[in-house]
C-alpha cells in the first residue's frame, strides 16, 4: 500500500516536473519570439483598460488578514483602481461564486484561494478562466508555476508550537518524528486531522513522507483535537497542553510576549499554496489581470515575506529580521493533493478514530 | 378548574359586525373577500420567506448536484443518511438536547416566577442582569468557560486544588456536562425572557382562589400557575429543544476534544470539510430532522386544542406579587448565585481580558487599552455597526409585526388557513442555521435578474425576517393566548372600530411580549452569521461578519470588546423597556 502510494506520488511528481519544464520552456520560447517592446505595448493597453474599469472585486478565502487591506491600498495607489473585498471561508465563498455564475450574476473578478480549491473551481465548478500571461508571472519560481489556473502568490507554512514553561529546552521536539515520542502522550493539542484543515495537511504530508507507521504512532499519543487555530494557540500558551500542532508559523509575531516557541521541524514545513484565479466573465477583466500581476510583483511579495509567508518570487527575504526570515525561507515539506482528498480523509478517520 | 373549554371562537370571528373602513381594516375584520385577499397575501409573504428557500433545499436533497449544475434527481442523499452511525449520533443529540432543555426550562420557570410573581428584593435589576449571557456571542463565553473550567489550568480547578489539596480537577468543561452547561448558558436567559411576561400578565386572582380553597403554595404553583402557562411552556420547550438539536458551537468547542458528536457537526463537516461540499447529504439529513421536529409541533397543537388559557380578562387585571416573607431572601440568594455563576464568572473574564494584551495573562506589563483603541479606530467595524443597526431596527420591527399578525390570526380567529400560516412560521426554526443560510443563498441568487434582492441589503433583511419569525410568532401566540375574548367584545360593544380594538386591546395589552420579542429578534439579527456570510455584499458587512473576521485572525480580545459593547446596548434596551413597563403598570 505504502509502496503504491509512493509510486503514485513519484509519478505525479515526475509528471508535474515534466509539465513545469515544458510549460516553462514554452513560456520562454513564446516570450523570446515576441519582441519586448510588443509585450510592453500589449501590457500598456491592459494597464490603460484596467484604469478605465476603475474597480476590482476581490473575493478572498483568507479571512481576517490585515495584509489584504494593505495590499489593496498599495494596488490602488499604483493603478488608481479601487478594490472591493468580500471575505468568507473557503466553502462559503466557493458556493457563492458557483451560484452567482449559475444565475448569470458575474459579480467578482478575482478569487484569492488555495491550490486545492482552484482545482475544484476549475474541474468541478468550471468557474475560472485560463490564466493570462503577465510580466511578473514569468518571474516567479518554477515550482510555483502550476497546472491549475492559479497565479501563485505565497505559501502558508505550518510547524510545531510549544509552551516554554512546560517543555524544557533539552526536550524540545526538533522534527515531526519527535512528536511520536511517548513522553508527549496526552500533552499534545492537535488540529483535527479528520477534516480538511491544518491537521489534515500535517497528516497528508507526514503519511506520504514518513509513512503510515509513524502516523499510527502519533495517533496512539492520545491527541486532543480542536478546530480553532488561534484559540488553540492561546490554550497552549496558558498551559493546557505542552505542544500544539500544526501551527500557522506566521502567527508567531502575534503571540510575542507569551511563553511559547514556534519550531520549524527539521524535515520542513507542510504548506498551503495560495494564489489568485480569474473568475469567468469577470466584470473588470483588465483590472483583474493587473491585480494578478501585482500580487506576484515585488511590492506584495515583500509584504508577505515580511509576515513570514513564503514568497513565490525569489530574493524577497533580503534584510528581514532573522526570525521572520527563517520562517519565510523554511524548507517546504509537502502539501495536500485534492485528487486524493476523499481517500486520505477516509484513511485519517480510520487511524484517528 | 383552570382549563376550561373554549366558547366557539367562530362566534367572535364569524359573527363580528361588518365594519366600514379602509381595505386593511376590512381585510382582517370579517369581509370574506378582503379577508381572503389578506390571508393570501400573508401566505405569499410567508411562502417567499420560508417555503421558497426550503424548496430550494429540498431540490438540493433530491438532486445529485446543487441548483444551477447539471445532474439528476435521485434519493441518494436520503439513502446515505440511513446509517447506524447517524442513528447513534441522532440519539446522542436528542439526549444532549433533552438534558439541557429540561433543567433550563425548570430554572427559567423558577427565575421567571421569582422575578414576575414574588416580592424578591432587587428583582427589577436582577431581571436585566441574569439575561446578559444570552446576548454575548457564544464563541466568547465558550472561550471564557474554557479558561475557567479546563481540567489542567482552569481557574475553578486551580482554586479547588489550592483549597482542598486535591490532584483531580473539580470540573472539566470538555465533556458532555460542559457541552450541556454551555448550551444552558443560552437557553436559560432565552427561556426566561420568553416566559417572564406571561408570568407577569397573569391575573393572581386565580392563584388566590386556589389558595383560599385550601391548596398549598406548591399545589397552586403546579396546578394553577404552570397549567395556565401551558401554551408558553410548551412553546418554550419546543423552541429550546429544537434549538438544542441544532446546536453547533458548544458541541464543536467542547464536544470535539471529548469525542462527542452531534448531528450538526456531521452536517457542518459534509459542507465544510469535504473535498466537495456534499449539499445533498447535508440537506437530506436536515429534512429528516425537520420531519421529526414537526411531530413535536403536532403534539403541541394536540395538547392545546380546544382549551383556554386566558388570564388577562376584563375583570380588573391587577398584577400583584406573592409575598414570600423571609423566603424572599432565599429566592434572592438563588438569583444572585445564578447571576454570579452564569454572568460574573464568564463575563468577568471577558471584561478583565479586554484590558490586557492577552486573555489569561494578567500581569501589570500586559495592561493595555490597545484593543479598545483598535476597535474604535476600525472603520469597517463602524460601517458594520451602522448596517447592523439599520437591519436590526427594521428587521426586528418587521419580524414582530409579521409575527403579531400571524399569531393573532392563528390564536384569535377561526379563519381558514390559520394553521397553515402557523406551520409556515415554524419552518425556519427547524432547519439548522448553516443549511438554511445556503437555502437563502440559492433562493435569492436564483431569482430572475430584474428582482434586485441578491447582493443587496434586502437579501439580509428578508433572511433575518424569516429567521426571526418563529420566535416572534411564538412570543405573540403566548401573549394572545392569555387575553380574554371579552376584552375584544367589550371594546367592540362600546363602539370601537376593529382597528381601535386592535390598537387599544390587542396591541396595548400584548406589547410587553412584543417588546421582549423585539429585543430577542434584534439581538438574533446582531448575532446571525450563517446566512449573513453567504448574503452580505461589499459594503453591507454586518457585525457578525466583522466579529468572525476578527476571531479568525486571532483577535479574541477585540471580539470581547465588541461583545461587551453589545452587552451594554442590551442593558440600555432592557432598562428602557422595563421602565416603560413599570410606568404603564402604575397607570393601570
Amino acid at each position: 500500500m505504502t509502496t503504491n502510494t509512493s509510486m503514485t506520488s513519484f509519478i505525479q511528481k515526475w509528471s508535474r516536473r515534466f509539465f513545469m519544464a515544458a510549460a516553462g520552456s514554452l513560456a520562454i520560447s513564446a516570450a523570446a519570439g515576441m519582441p519586448a517592446f510588443a509585450q510592453d505595448a500589449e501590457w500598456q493597453k491592459v494597464i490603460e483598460a484596467g484604469k478605465k474599469e476603475g474597480t476590482l472585486v476581490l473575493y478572498t478565502a483568507l479571512v481576517g488578514q490585515p495584509s489584504t487591506k494593505q495590499i489593496a491600498e498599495a494596488f490602488t495607489k499604483q493603478y488608481g483602481i479601487s478594490v472591493e473585498v468580500l471575505e468568507a471561508r473557503a466553502s462559503e465563498i466557493r458556493e457563492r461564486v458557483r451560484v452567482e455564475q449559475a444565475a448569470g450574476r458575474f459579480a467578482a473578478d478575482v478569487m484569492f484561494t488555495s491550490e486545492g480549491q482552484t482545482m475544484l473551481y476549475d474541474k468541478e465548478d468550471k468557474s475560472v478562466d485560463p490564466l493570462p500571461a503577465t510580466p511578473n508571472s514569468q518571474k516567479i519560481g518554477d515550482k510555483f508555476k502550476l497546472k491549475v489556473p492559479m497565479a501563485s502568490v505565497m505559501t502558508i507554512p505550518y510547524g510545531i508550537m510549544i509552551n516554554t514553561g512546560l517543555v524544557k529546552p533539552a526536550d524540545e521536539p526538533k522534527s515531526w518524528k519527535d512528536i511520536a515520542d511517548p513522553k508527549w502522550q496526552g500533552k499534545i493539542l492537535s488540529d483535527d486531522p479528520r477534516a480538511i484543515g491544518a491537521g489534515y495537511l500535517w497528516f497528508f504530508s507526514t503519511y506520504d513522507k514518513i509513512g503510515e507507521d509513524y502516523v499510527k504512532k502519533v495517533a496512539s499519543q492520545k491527541l486532543v483535537f480542536t478546530r480553532d487555530q488561534r484559540e488553540s494557540q492561546r490554550r497552549t500558551a496558558r498551559g493546557e497542553y505542552s505542544i500544539y500542532m500544526p501551527v500557522i508559523m506566521t502567527d508567531f509575531s502575534d503571540l510575542k510576549g507569551l511563553p511559547v516557541k514556534f519550531i520549524i521541524p527539521e524535515e520542513g514545513v507542510p504548506y498551503v499554496l495560495y494564489g489568485n484565479v480569474m473568475l469567468k466573465k469577470a466584470p473588470h477583466p483588465n483590472a483583474a489581470k493587473l491585480y494578478l500581476d501585482f500580487m506576484q510583483g515585488p511590492v506584495v511579495q515583500k509584504i508577505y515575506a515580511g509576515l513570514g509567508y513564503g514568497p513565490v518570487l525569489p530574493g524577497m527575504t533580503e534584510g528581514l529580521p532573522a526570525d521572520v526570515k527563517a520562517i519565510s525561507e523554511a524548507k517546504l515539506y509537502g502539501t495536500t493533493d485534492t485528487t486524493r482528498q476523499n481517500e486520505m480523509l477516509a484513511k485519517s478517520k480510520d487511524i484517528f478514530k | 378548574m383552570t382549563i376550561i373549554h373554549n366558547r366557539p371562537l367562530d362566534d367572535i370571528a364569524e359573527t363580528a359586525p361588518t365594519i366600514a373602513g379602509n381595505a386593511f381594516t376590512r381585510a382582517f375584520s370579517g369581509g370574506s373577500l378582503w379577508r381572503l385577499i389578506g390571508m393570501l397575501l400573508l401566505i405569499l409573504i410567508l411562502g417567499f420567506l420560508t417555503i421558497y428557500p426550503l424548496a430550494m433545499l429540498l431540490y438540493g436533497s433530491l438532486h445529485s448536484t446543487p441548483p444551477g449544475m447539471a445532474g439528476e434527481f435521485n434519493l441518494n442523499g436520503y439513502r446515505s443518511i440511513m446509517t447506524t452511525q447517524n442513528l447513534i449520533v441522532l440519539a446522542n443529540t436528542i439526549g444532549i438536547s433533552l438534558a439541557k432543555t429540561i433543567p433550563s426550562l425548570t430554572i427559567a420557570v423558577f427565575l421567571a416566577w421569582i422575578v414576575a410573581r414574588t416580592d424578591t428584593p432587587f428583582r427589577g435589576t436582577l431581571e436585566v442582569l441574569i439575561t446578559l449571557p444570552f446576548f454575548i456571542p457564544p464563541i466568547l463565553t465558550a472561550m471564557a468557560w474554557g479558561m475557567l473550567a479546563n481540567p489542567q489550568v482552569g481557574v475553578i480547578n486551580m482554586v479547588w486544588r489550592w483549597a482542598t489539596g486535591a490532584t483531580d480537577p473539580l470540573v472539566n468543561i470538555y465533556s458532555y456536562g460542559g457541552v450541556i452547561w454551555h448550551m444552558c448558558q443560552y437557553s436559560i436567559p432565552f427561556l426566561f425572557l420568553f416566559m417572564v411576561d406571561a408570568f407577569r400578565a397573569m391575573d393572581p386572582s386565580l392563584e388566590e382562589s386556589s389558595r383560599m380553597c385550601g391548596a398549598s403554595r406548591w399545589t397552586t404553583f403546579r396546578k394553577i400557575t404552570l397549567l395556565l402557562m401551558l401554551p408558553v411552556l410548551t412553546s418554550s420547550f419546543m423552541l429550546s429543544f429544537i434549538k438544542g438539536i441544532e446546536t453547533f458551537e458548544s458541541a464543536l468547542f467542547f464536544g470535539l476534544p471529548a469525542g462527542i458528536k452531534v448531528i450538526t457537526t456531521d452536517i457542518y463537516e459534509s459542507i465544510n470539510h469535504r473535498a466537495t461540499p456534499d449539499y445533498q447529504y447535508a440537506t437530506s439529513l436536515s429534512f429528516a430532522i425537520m420531519g421529526l421536529m414537526f411531530l413535536l409541533v403536532i403534539w403541541q397543537w394536540w395538547m392545546l386544542r380546544g382549551k383556554s388559557f386566558q388570564t388577562v380578562t376584563g375583570k380588573g387585571f391587577r398584577p400583584s406579587v406573592m409575598e414570600l416573607g423571609p423566603w424572599r431572601w432565599v429566592t434572592f440568594a438563588f438569583c444572585v448565585l445564578f447571576f454570579f455563576i452564569t454572568v460574573v464568572l464568564p463575563i468577568g473574564q471577558l471584561m478583565l481580558g479586554s484590558f490586557f494584551r492577552f486573555f489569561g495573562f494578567y500581569t501589570y506589563d500586559m495592561l493595555t487599552l490597545e484593543h479598545y483603541r483598535a476597535v474604535f479606530a476600525n472603520s469597517e467595524f463602524w460601517r458594520a455597526v451602522r448596517n447592523t443597526m439599520v437591519l436590526g431596527l427594521l428587521g426586528a420591527t418587521a419580524t414582530m409585526a409579521l409575527g403579531a399578525i400571524v399569531a393573532y390570526i392563528s390564536v384569535r380567529t377561526r379563519w381558514r388557513g390559520r394553521n397553515l400560516i402557523d406551520s409556515m412560521a415554524w419552518l425556519p426554526w427547524m432547519m439548522p442555521g448553516m443549511v438554511l443560510g445556503v437555502g437563502f443563498l440559492w433562493a435569492f441568487a436564483m431569482l430572475p435578474g430584474p428582482i434586485p434582492i441578491y447582493g443587496t441589503i434586502w437579501a439580509l433583511l428578508l433572511a433575518y425576517i424569516a429567521l426571526g419569525t418563529p420566535v416572534s410568532v411564538r412570543v405573540m401566540t403566548g401573549a394572545y393566548h392569555q387575553l380574554s375574548y371579552d376584552l375584544e367584545e367589550c371594546s367592540r360593544v362600546h363602539g370601537a372600530t376593529w382597528a381601535q380594538t386592535m390598537w387599544r386591546i390587542m396591541v396595548a395589552l400584548a406589547w410587553p411580549a412584543f417588546a421582549v420579542g423585539w429585543v430577542l429578534t434584534f439581538f438574533g439579527i446582531m448575532r446571525e452569521l450563517s446566512a449573513s456570510i453567504l448574503l452580505y455584499s461589499v459594503g453591507s458587512e454586518t457585525l457578525a461578519v466583522v466579529l468572525m473576521k476578527l476571531w479568525a485572525n486571532g483577535n479574541a480580545e477585540q471580539v470581547s470588546v465588541i461583545g461587551l459593547m453589545m452587552m451594554l446596548l442590551v442593558i440600555v434596551f432592557r432598562w428602557v423597556q422595563l421602565s416603560f413597563i413599570k410606568s404603564r403598570i402604575s397607570k393601570l
